[in-house]
């Protein structure tokens, strides 16, 4: 059984299959929608007696406000706590030991935070939530999602929070598909937050696994928090520390009620099943649910970026290097024409950067392009490098601009052009093998707008021309819409 | 808008109409049909040169997945010359053909959007290549032409040097990276299993002992082929007949495998790094899949620490006390000598002695008390019931089998996994972990912040080596 994890590095595939495959899609995907508002995606494939089983919604840490930076993450986190009747041995004593506790949490809280604390007072408080804690875990039945899930042969059981949705999933045998619907729908309807403070200190170790122990996260972060200014981009999805040491199960709460509801949900399905009575099935579970209200649009617009922007990162590690550039996102033509300029700089062997830094010049041994950090709202186009021990990172730059400034000044051949064609769709076909990769695909897609954007998609690749490139190349890769972020271990020289 | 609400008002009426006459019913008490599950089948050929031939056609996507197993691998590796089968490796994937020099190579296979890797693992040599259907006439004809007559092109192989010495530079950057390495040091002194390479082992390989290796270890008779995808028989067949038909063996591989250092006693490895959560990685010598407990032990680890959320590390370290994020235990299998049983976590630096002795508890308190029988039961049932995903992906089948045959399981291996799980009984969960988890012989590695617990570590009774990064740069 997997850990469950957040993916804050999770990119989207910007890219969809061939136009065989396009057909193939179209004609295999069912598209239904519940009358509460919920969207559901089958597509029925009886290779295997299993089912892969995803409910994504349209929210992620994008629409959480400036005090509120955590919460989608830590709801997720506190959606594998149990309902009413899972997770507990008598929900009826629970309820009074619960509010308790969050009487008692919510004290702490503020008190902590006060200029001048009573530290008596603070360690009080403190032991009295730990032996609130203790009476309480004698009610609590432990994972009991996991346990249910786990003795019928479910595998892959996680959940992941992004920018811009948040995804709940699991693997089925075949005949468990019922199991699945009563469960999610029991959590999304009579969720409990058990055990809301202790989780809390969980989400502080995995801000300490993932970012302030690893380099790469590390970098990862800094970049955001520096190449957006206003946009919620900025901001890390598992909060920063200060955000994540103040979180509070009432905003919790409520972030859930509003937003975690069927106008905001897709559900997909991809497996051996009947489509027919399997959507009835999905109905009479999910379909009693009250439609909730949408997620509103964010609102914030960076703005251009007006000159190059750097940051520098003393860290415990050997030198790395990143360099960003603003770009728009999907559905606009120019992202189309990034998906394209991506695959003929960075992707393989033969193209432009891996050639001149890694084989030719020899200025580093690695060289990584991705979008990031969310595809709803416009992003990056993020270079990521492994410099060589003995290269400055400024060699490093001036060969990367040079080959930047190329794509400025001369048209790709048709021959880049058709490679970078094929290659992209060939990594999509590759993406669809199995119930999951389909599953996962169909959801992000049609989470961030429709599935049908990945039928659309080769025609869209086959009429960017060399030219179209050129002008993107010249209009968005400019230093002035830069910023670039080193990391290595003592102070700047 | 005004047609959600309408919408919503009718189904929150029918809803609480619904509810007043039906009890929520658990999810686990439903009844499910039983579920329909033939094994898969796999086509086996042997080719006369003594290619093993595994095929599983696949036709819903236009693609085919190519993995050959070559004997050999790092076990192979002499201790002056750790590393060199992975040098080896990837100069054999980017080092071209006698035909086509190796930009010619990756340009035509990125014209095509084949993907073509090679990898080395402790037994063997792995060859992976991913074709559009439509190219798998030429794409076998290339792989054919780098497993005959690699160039071994000394630039790339300069390459691949000078990528292998930048490795070893940075070897100390990640904490779960540094920790491995000294685990299995620690544990196999004096082995290929322990050992690392070195900045002068890396700049003494040379290409004549790549092509003596070539020629020692890629013969037809060693070479375990997986086909999957949309293929039929009779053209693959026909295809690398063509290609490998006329290629004979000339001399037949003898497996001796090292043998393993005697188990150290328990101790701990204190590395400081500047971070502010300590990886804890503890390990001993584990078992090999020839291990008659080895379902056993698959089962009593699920309940300590392989279960993930169902299992007791992460129930006490993580659900309990909030103290990591990442809690687990494992026996790596070894497919011929024993691996490792491995546990694993990261906790603040001042948490690192708690989670450490709660670690040590729970291996003890398996050892010396009976698991419940509803630990036993959701731990059979979780292996047994998601069984089925062991053959959701028509490559991982047909790999699993090449694998299964290669390394000499039992023929009915898979047909019998799930009666030997649901055997397993309360007393063989105690009998085993007395067996095989030894408490007292773990090596216990920790990185991070050391002085923030070097004290309270003493506390812990066990030999303390203190290793210093920068001497083992």
């Amino acid at each position: 059984m997997q850990r469950r994890m957040t993916s804050i590095l999770f990119i989207f595939l910007f890219i969809i299959p061939g136009l065989a495959f396009a057909q193939t899609l179209v004609d295999k995907v069912q598209e239904h929608h519940l009358d509460n508002g919920a969207t559901v995606l089958l597509v029925e494939r009886h290779d295997s007696p299993t089912v892969a089983a995803y409910i994504s919604f349209r929210v992620g840490a994008v629409n959480e406000t400036s005090n509120e930076r955590g919460v989608a993450h830590l709801l997720e986190h506190m959606l594998f706590k149990g309902t009413k009747t899972l997770g507990t041995k008598n929900y009826a004593a629970e309820k009074p030991l619960l509010q308790q506790i969050k009487t008692v949490g919510q004290q702490i809280d503020v008190l902590k935070n006060q200029a001048v604390t009573d530290p008596q007072k603070l360690q009080q408080l403190r032991d009295q939530l730990k032996a609130l804690q203790k009476k309480h875990r004698k009610l609590v039945v432990k994972n009991e999602f996991s346990k249910i899930y786990g003795e019928n042969g479910g595998v892959g059981y996680n959940a992941y929070t992004g920018k811009d949705s948040t995804t709940y999933l699991i693997n089925l045998p075949a005949n468990k598909l019922e199991l699945w619907a009563a469960i999610e729908s029991d959590r999304l309807e009579n969720a409990i937050f058990r055990e809301f403070y202790t989780e809390r200190d969980v989400v502080h170790e995995e801000r300490r696994r993932s970012y302030e122990s690893s380099p790469d996260g590390l970098m990862y972060e800094t970049l955001l928090a520096t190449a957006y200014e206003v946009h919620p981009y900025r901001n890390p999805v598992i909060g920063w520390n200060s955000d994540i040491d103040n979180l509070d199960p009432d905003e919790i709460r409520d972030f859930f009620d509003k937003y975690y509801t069927p106008v905001n949900m897709v559900i997909t399905l991809v497996g051996d099943f009947d489509s027919q009575s399997t959507l009835q099935m999905v109905d009479r579970y999910f379909g009693r649910l009250a439609p909730g209200i949408q997620v509103p649009p964010v609102l914030d617009r960076e703005p251009e970026q007006k000159g190059e922007r750097r940051a520098y990162i003393d860290f415990d590690a050997e030198q790395q290097l990143m360099i960003a550039y603003h770009k728009p996102t999907m559905p606009q033509r120019a992202d189309y024409v990034f998906d394209i300029l991506m695959q003929v700089l960075c992707e393989g062997r033969t193209s432009r950067l891996y050639k001149s830094l890694v084989v030719e010049k020899q200025l580093v041994t690695d060289v990584n392009v991705f979008g990031a950090p969310g595809s709803r709202y416009d992003n990056l186009m993020i270079l990521s490098m492994t410099p060589r021990f003995s290269c400055s990172c400024t060699n490093i730059e001036d060969a990367v601009y040079l080959e930047l400034e190329r794509l400025k000044s001369e048209p790709l051949t048709l021959a880049e052009l058709d490679t970078a064609r094929k290659q992209i769709m060939t990594s999509i076909l590759r993406g669809l093998k199995g119930n999951s990769g389909l599953a996962r695909m169909l959801s992000s897609y049609q989470t961030l707008g429709d599935w049908r954007y990945l039928v659309d998609y080769e025609k869209q690749l086959n009429s960017i021309t060399a030219q179209d490139v050129m002008d993107v190349a010249k209009r968005y890769l400019q230093a002035d819409n830069r910023t670039v972020v080193t990391l290595r271990r003592g102070e700047q020289s | 808008m005004r047609y959600f609400i309408y919408l919503s008002i009718a189904f929150l009426l029918f809803g609480c109409g619904h509810g007043l006459f039906n009890q929520q019913v658990r999810p686990d008490n439903l009844n499910f049909p039983p579920l329909e599950f033939k094994f898969p089948e796999v086509s086996q050929l042997q080719m006369d040169n003594g290619l093993k031939l595994y095929l599983k056609e696949d036709h819903e996507l236009p693609l085919v997945e190519l993995t050959l197993l070559v004997e050999g691998g790092s076990i192979h590796d002499p201790l002056d010359k750790t590393g060199f089968s992975q040098f080896f490796a990837r100069t054999l994937s980017t080092g071209g053909t006698e035909e086509l020099s190796p930009a010619e190579l990756e340009t035509e296979l990125e014209a095509m959007a084949a993907i073509l890797t090679v990898s080395s693992s402790t037994y063997g040599y792995e060859i992976n290549l991913s074709l559009n259907q439509q190219d798998l006439e030429r794409g076998i004809e290339i792989l054919a032409d780098l497993l005959r007559r690699p160039r071994f092109d000394p630039a790339r192989m300069e390459l691949v040097r000078t990528q292998m010495l930048e490795n070893i530079h940075r070897k100390n950057d990640d904490p779960g990276s540094i920790a491995g390495r000294l685990l299995s040091g620690a544990v196999y002194p004096g082995h290929p299993f322990g050992a690392e390479p070195t900045a002068a082992m890396v700049a003494s390989f040379t290409r004549e002992d790549l092509l003596e290796l070539h020629q020692r270890y890629f013969q037809p008779q060693n070479f375990w082929l997986a086909v999957s995808g949309d293929v039929r028989q009779a053209e693959l067949v026909s295809l690398l007949d063509q290609q490998l038909g006329d290629w004979h063996s000339t001399e037949s591989m003898i497996r001796e495998l090292p043998s393993l250092p005697a188990a150290a006693a328990g101790k701990i490895l204190l590395v400081d790094k500047d971070i502010p959560q300590t990886t804890v990685l503890m390990g001993h010598l584990g078992i090999s899949k020839d291990n008659p407990d080895v379902l056993a032990l698959q089962v009593a680890n699920y309940i300590l620490g392989g279960g993930g959320f169902n299992s007791r590390m992460m129930r006490e370290v993580r659900s309990d006390r909030g103290l990591a994020y990442s809690v687990y235990s494992y026996f790596q299998v070894g497919r011929q000598l024993p691996g490792m049983y491995i546990v694993g976590s990261e906790t603040k630096s001042q948490s690192t002695v708690e989670v450490v002795t709660l670690l040590q508890q729970l291996i003890q308190q398996i050892r010396a008390e009976p698991v419940s029988a509803a630990e036993l039961d959701l731990a059979k049932k979780s292996l047994i019931n998601s069984f089925v995903f062991a053959f959701a992906d028509s490559h991982s089948v047909v790999n699993r089998k090449v694998r299964l045959d290669y390394y000499g399981y039992p023929k009915d291996y898979l047909e019998t996994y799930r009666q030997k799980v649901a055997a397993v009984t309360i007393a063989d969960v105690q009998r085993v972990a007395r067996q095989y988890l030894h408490p007292d012989k773990l090596q216990i590695v920790l990185i991070g912040n050391s002085h923030q617990y070097a004290d309270e570590i003493k506390t812990l009774g066990l030999p303390v080596e203190n290793i210093d990064l920068q001497s083992i740069q």
